[in-house]
This record gives C-alpha cells, structure tokens and sequence, in this order.
C-alpha cells in the first residue's frame, strides 16, 4: 500500500514536473513574448482575417 | 522536402531547419491517408458503441432484456460500451484531429505515415480485441481499464508510435511561435502513453494492494479526461473557432494562463472520486483543492471562447463546424464548473452513487468532447478528399438529433440522480425505493438514446457517401471559400 501510494504520488509530481519544465523551457525560448502577434500565426495570405473558411453546403 | 528515415529524425543530429516551407493545401494532402483511416474507425466504433450504449440503457429500465446469453448480460456491455467508445470513437476521432491539427500547426507535411498507420491498425487491432474481451468475460472491473490484459500491449504499442510521432513532428516544425493548440496537442500525445502505461504497470503487471489500486484507478481514469480528452478537444477549439469566422482569439495571454494552470493542477485532481473512501485524508484534500483550482483554466478558457465568437453568432447559422464546436465550448464550461461544484465534499454526498455521475460524465465526454470532434471532422474531411459534403439537410438532421439526445440525456439523469441522492440521505426512504425515484428518468434517458444513435447513422451515412464522393459535385463548397472577404451566402450565387 505505502510503495503503491508513493509511486503514485511520485507519478503525480512527475506529471506537473513536466509541465514546469516544458513551462520554462517556453518561457527561455521566447514563447511568452508577442502575445499581440501570436493569435495571427494561424492566418496566411490566402486564409487572412476577416475571411470565413467554413459553411454549408450549397444547394446548387 | 528530403523524406526522413525513422532513424534520422531521431537522430538529435538531423537539423530541423532544413525542411523548406510546404503550401497549406500539400500539408492537408499529406495527412489523408492515417487521418481517414482513424476518422473511418472512429465512425465504425461510434455505431458499435452506440448500439451497446443504448442497450445497456433499456436494461436498466427492463432487466430481462436480451439477457439470455452471457455476453448480453449488463455487466458486460456496459464496460463494452464504455471502453467502445472512450478508446474506438473519443480516442481514434481525437488521434485523427490532432495528426491532423499538428502538421498544420508545425508547417511541415506529415512525416512518417507508415508508422501513424500501424498504429492505426494497432490501435484498432486492440480495441476489437479488448472489447470482444470483456463480451467474453475477460473484463478486469477497473473502471476505464476493463481490456483484459491480452489487449493492453497493443494499444501502448500504437500510443507509443502516436506519441514518438508527436514529438518528431514538433521537432521539425517551422521555426516560430508555438500556437497554444499546439501546447495542448504535444502534452496529450506525451502524456497520455505515460499514464496508460503506469497504470497498467500498477493494475496488471504489478498489481499494488488494497485501496491503492482505487488511489491508481482514478488516477488514470479522471487523467484520460483531463490531460487527454481536453487539451485535444481544446486544441480543435482554439483552431476552429477564430479559423471558422476569420478572426483571432480574443486574449492569447488568456489562452497561455489556461494551458499552463491546466499542466500544472489537473494530474492531480482524480481522487476527488474517492471522497469518503479508506485513504488519508491529506490525499483527498490536495485532491479537492487541485479540483477548485480548475476554477482557472476553466474559466479562462470560458471567457476566451465567448469573446471570440460575440458579435458572430450568425456564424452558427452558415458552418456546421462552428455550430458543434461552439455547443462542445459551452459544454465544456458547464460540465467543468458541474466537476468543481461535484468534488466539494458536502454536495459529492449527495451526487455520488447516483445517475446525477452518469449525466456528468456524458455531458464532458459526449456534450463536450464528441460535440468538438464532430466539428472539427465537418472541417477537415473536405479538406482530405476534395470533396464536400453531400446534403446540408444531413448535417442539421445530424446536429438536431444529437444535441437534443444529449440534453435530454443530461437532463433527466442529472434531475433523476438528485432525487435518487436525496432519497438515498433520508433514513425514512428505504434503499428500493431510492430506485424507483430515478426509473422514470431512466426511461427518458433510454429515449435519448435513440436520439444519438439516429445522428450518428445520419453522420455515418454522410461520411461514407464523403469517402466514395457520391452525390452531385456543388460549387462554392467550405474548401474553396471566397477570398474576397464576402460572408460565405453573399458568395453563393
């Protein structure tokens, strides 16, 4: 029971250690900063804002 | 692009930088083949999984049905049902969205489909195996983990190869900013494996004793919801939504605050299942305070969602995407906030061990995340084959039914668990009668089954007649939207 819930337990620092560990690694690489130009990474040229991309069917 | 070896890409020598940039429409062309082939099984398993769903519901209504043979039995199709459609539908339409999400988001055409592609057959090997399993009566009673041991190995080797896959192609992306999808998507992949395999390790190989095995149990369980099922339901989300309508999410500040405060509090969260239960109680407590702190990945999420679509709820009218990703956004609101308000010790009391858990547990797997995938394969699928979508009657007959089905569901097992639990707290209510308080709701929950698995047919039907292009060819489909910034029904000439 004690090795189980140590394990366990082990289990769960090791799952939010991960986290903060991928956590500073994006705050090193610069992936925190730009928070204003970020959104925009999924827009292009042929895909800009303002534009749809999605809707019904036609009828025609 | 050079094509990578296997080896070469793990090499920590192969440069990333080297790959040349690919059109959007070559990336989409590169995913086809291992995201149809999890789309198509995820499909087939969504009927499999419906059919048993709503047998298990008329049993509880009528316990003699169909109980003639063994395998027919209610202890058997319910976990069959459950594991059907947790790991054939949830899983495999997740897998797909996120091949699929990742290689747009990293830039780079899919790498590696054989690998994605026996992990498809894996993945699918596993699953008939596990489910034909507990039909069997090889069931292991462990909640979420009920695939005998036999069928277990298979489905790590293709999480495994899904996992290896995941970290490759965020490794080669194209230099740049990390899209939070992508956050969301990479922990999933890395995780997930890691937690299916511990326990595993801690359930079958290495059985832990006792209580413990509870303490794993919802551990796994409550963490394939949380750290599997939502950040890939979220990534879709946070792709559709500003995509769909053409307009960027509302606060990406916001978006960052609810994908690390998720990282960080939701590993911990699973024992709030155990409230009451034979553990120390420290481990309860960090368990409900890990579970109130939710509160704020939850809620940013919430406010990014809304502020993003307000002012285009018209949007919901003209792309199916949105309008079921959009229903999927606010049920995940709902049943987040309902999990707080659950893992609070004095009301857990009173919902625990009623159908009040079923009506959650479906309102975040089926509200939430099925409602999210359902959004995101109407995106995609077009984009895969070319082709769109042959009847838009289909696809509101297939929203209809599904979102009244699953509201009703919701509905009556949540109103039918309060009753049952406030009969179940008085001590003049004898236990059989706490039953009879929830039959009524069960019955209408047994017709919200008929709801659901009528939808899925329709969906069924549209996607196969998607996948052998029958119908006649329309003009101005989703997948050759107008670039001229018109509103999609002023291009419909």
């Amino acid at each position: 029971m004690t090795a189980g819930i140590l394990l366990l337990v082990g289990g769960l620092v090791f799952l939010s250690g991960s986290a903060l560990a991928a956590f500073c690694w994006a705050a090193r690489d610069g992936q925190l900063l730009k928070l204003r130009e970020a959104p925009l990474t999924i827009f292009d040229d042929d895909e800009p804002v303002g534009v749809p991309t999605d809707r019904f069917p036609s009828r025609k | 692009m050079k094509p990578h070896s296997l080896l070469t890409s793990l090499d920590p020598a192969t440069v990333p930088d080297a790959l040349a940039s690919h059109e959007r429409a070559e990336i989409d062309a590169s995913t086809r083949g291992p995201v149809l082939l999890f789309f198509g099984s995820a499909v087939f398993w969504l009927l499999v999984g419906s059919v048993l769903g709503l047998l298990s519901a008329w049993k509880m209504t009528h316990p003699g049905l169909l109980d003639s043979a063994a395998f027919l039995t209610f202890g058997r199709i319910r976990p069959a049902h459950l594991n059907a459609v947790i790991y054939g539908w949830a899983s495999s339409a997740g897998i797909g969205t996120g091949l699929w999400l990742m290689a747009r988001l990293c830039r780079v055409p899919l790498m590696h489909s054989k690998l994605l592609v026996g992990a498809a057959i894996f993945w699918n090997l596993g699953i008939l195996v596990g489910v034909l399993g507990i039909l069997a009566g090889d069931s292991r009673s462990v909640e979420w983990l009920e695939f005998p041991g036999y069928a277990t190995p298979i489905l790590f080797v293709a999480y495994a190869c899904i996992g290896v896959w995941g970290v490759i192609m965020f490794r080669f992306r194209r230099p740049g900013h990390i899209y939070v999808s992508q956050w969301y998507l990479l922990a999933a992949f890395l995780w997930f494996p890691w937690m299916y395999a511990t326990a595993n390790i801690l359930l079958v190989w290495q059985p832990v004793q006792g209580s413990a095995q509870g303490a794993v149990n919802w551990w796994f369980a409550h963490n394939v919801l949380g750290l599997w099922f939502v950040p890939i339901g979220l990534a879709s989300a946070y792709y559709m939504i500003p995509k769909v309508i053409g307009r960027p999410i509302h606060s990406y500040y916001l978006g960052i605050l609810g994908f690390w405060s998720l990282a960080l509090f939701y590993g911990w969260n699973g024992m709030h299942h155990l409230i009451g239960g034979p553990f120390p109680a420290w481990m309860i407590s960090a368990s409900v305070v890990a579970s109130v702190m939710m509160f704020i990945p939850v809620v940013t999420v919430a406010i990014n969602h809304h502020m993003t679509v307000r002012g285009n709820f018209d949007a919901l009218k003209w792309s199916p995407t949105l309008r079921f990703t959009v229903f999927g956004a606010m049920a995940y609101t709902v049943v987040s906030l309902q999990g707080i308000s659950m893992a609070i010790p004095s009301l857990n009391a009173l919902t625990h061990f009623t159908d009040y858990t079923v009506g959650h547990a479906h309102l975040g797997l089926y509200g939430f995340f099925s409602m999210m995938m359902f959004g995101a394969m109407y995106y995609i699928v077009p984009r895969l084959v070319g082709w769109e979508w042959p009847s838009a009657t289909m696809i509101r007959w297939h929203f209809w039914l599904v979102a009244t089905g699953i509201l009703l569901m919701v509905g009556s097992l949540t109103l039918g668990g309060i009753l049952q639990g406030l009969a179940l707290y008085d001590p003049i209510v004898a236990f059989q009668s706490s039953l009879d308080y929830a039959t009524p709701f069960r019955w209408l929950r047994g017709i919200s089954g008929f709801l659901l698995l009528s939808g899925h047919v329709v969906f069924a039907a549209l996607f196969v007649l998607m996948l052998l292009k029958i119908g006649r060819r329309r003009e101005g489909p989703a997948l050759f939207a107008p670039s001229d910034g018109n509103k999609p029904e002023a291009a419909t000439a």
